[in-house]
């Protein structure tokens, strides 16, 4: 369980995000959703221990606690994987895919001989010695979250994953990640702004209203995937779309 | 089919025509304006001489450019992490490129002696800073993102830096080499001009002396291959050392 406690960043003064708090279960996927300038990608990047990096000025105070015990981001049980798939062109697939494990101090080959073990699975066998520049984007969509996957935390923060594809090359991916999940269940907490991509993927769902950042709402998804149709999930996402307007500022 | 033939090739070679078309119909003296035949005539003669000269001149400017690549990547290292040290020397450096070498090569002359020391520093001096701007230029293009997943993974400032701002660094880098490669030799030669015992400089001083303006541009003409063989070294060095399908925009 890893659980965030009176999260508060500021910028300048001002507050962005004020006194949040949630916890995240170790299975699940739970979709953090709000408006653009709620602070969710900054929540995501202060798990990520990456708040500071670039934008400066922002100022984080809060609690990161594991199973109980406080926490400090960057952290081994945790892994980010940023918006894109920020994979180094430099780099084969299969380099970029053991790029977390070389950097924890996995040894080279040991590190590339988990990362191709997934290959397969993944739908990326035959990949290995490519670049980055050599597959389509959705290849490089997965080969970006194999890289998050075969590090094997507990937890997986995901900066809306999907945001760089085509509609429909989204729509696969989105099953395709599931079922990756499915074998290798772990805690995610899915960053996104996308109703469609939150009622279809989450299990979990947390709304977040601007000014300052804040969560308005948590609400299950009981519904089982396989009967998440359109018609099945209209009445969720209309009262998300309906709780999110409302917390538009006028 | 006919053979691809580079046009700047057919370019160069019709403005050879012109020039040997010029000085046949025009008589001008071949004192004053040698045509290309001359030219090369000269410097089948001179061969053996020239290239003495051209040797000296190549190691001068190979040592110099080689300790500027040195110099300017351990600079770009510290004032990468140090970005108060940045903006507190690049005016400095800014100001040194504002210096002529017309002024600074007699002076390098007078504090140094004729040996090698002046003639590699007025190299250094030259080529130094659009390696060091290059590289820190290219610094900076690193992506964001690249940034944050590696210190999401736990990565130290110098894991950071090897991993993904200096390869990022690379076409830049290589840009910057370039340009101070054509720079390499042309600053050499000004030094050698100033005072020296061997070198393209100081035959091109006494050859003009003679009037021997054949003989000066036969001395160019090599110099101008010795840049030309420099840029190719890099090109090769570029490709061998290319990792994965980069676009390779010509600098």
């Amino acid at each position: 369980m890893l659980e965030v406690r009176g999260l508060t960043i500021a910028a300048r003064g001002r507050n962005l995000v004020r006194d949040l708090s949630f916890a995240l279960p170790d299975r699940g996927i739970t979709a953090l959703i709000g408006p653009s300038g709620c602070g969710k990608t900054s929540v995501l990047r202060w798990l990520a221990g990456i708040l500071g990096n670039g934008q400066g000025g922002l100022r984080a105070r809060g609690r990161l606690l594991l199973d109980g015990a406080p926490a400090a981001a960057p952290h081994p049980a945790l892994s980010y994987q940023p918006q894109g798939d920020a994979l180094f062109p430099w780099l084969t697939i299969a380099q970029n895919a053991a790029l977390g494990l070389t950097v924890a101090g996995l040894p080279r080959g040991k590190a590339m001989a988990r990362a191709a073990a997934l290959f397969a699975p993944f739908g990326l066998a035959g990949c290995e010695t490519l670049f980055p520049a050599q597959v389509s984007g959705g290849m490089r969509q997965r080969a970006a979250f194999l890289r998050t996957i075969v590090q094997d935390s507990r937890f997986a923060l995901l900066d809306e994953p999907f945001s760089a594809l085509d509609a429909v090359t989204r729509l696969a991916m989105q099953d395709w990640l599931l079922a990756r999940l499915r074998d290798r269940p772990r805690g995610v907490l899915l960053v996104t702004h996308d109703l469609h991509e939150a009622t279809g993927l989450a299990d979990r769902i947390l709304v977040m209203a601007a000014g300052p950042g804040r969560i308005v709402a948590d609400i299950p998804v009981p519904i089982p995937r396989d009967r998440r149709t359109e018609a099945a999930m209209a009445p969720l996402r209309q009262s998300l779309k309906s709780l999110l307007l409302k917390e538009l500022p006028r | 089919m006919l053979p691809r033939i580079p046009p700047s090739l057919i370019l160069f070679a019709l403005l050879l025509a012109g020039w040997e078309g010029y000085c046949r119909l025009s008589g001008a003296s071949p004192m004053i304006l040698p045509p290309p035949s001359g030219v090369a005539r000269a410097l089948l003669a001179e061969r053996a001489t020239i290239g003495g000269h051209a040797l000296a001149t190549l190691s001068v400017a190979a040592l110099g450019f080689t300790l500027s690549v040195v110099f300017a990547f351990i600079a770009s290292v510290a004032l990468h992490g140090l970005p108060w040290a940045e903006r507190a020397l690049m005016p400095l450096f800014v100001a040194s490129q504002t210096v002529p070498l017309v002024a600074l090569a007699p002076l390098m002359i007078l504090w140094f002696g004729f040996g090698l020391l002046p003639k590699v520093l007025l190299v250094v001096l030259v080529t130094f800073l659009p390696m060091l701007l290059s590289l820190l230029s290219g610094y900076r293009q690193t992506p964001a993102d690249f940034r944050d997943l590696l210190v999401s993974m736990g990565a130290r400032r110098w894991t950071v830096f090897r991993r993904a701002t200096l390869p990022s660094a690379r076409a830049p880098f290589l840009a910057g080499l370039r340009i101070s490669a054509t720079y390499a030799i042309v600053a050499t030669i000004f030094a050698e001009y100033a005072g020296a015992r061997r070198g393209l400089g100081i035959y091109i001083l006494a050859a003009k002396n003679n009037f021997r303006a054949d003989l000066v541009l036969a001395a160019v003409v090599v110099s101008a291959a010795l840049t030309l063989a420099l840029l190719a070294i890099l090109q090769l060095a570029d490709r061998l050392t290319a990792r994965g399908p980069q676009e390779r925009p010509d600098a």
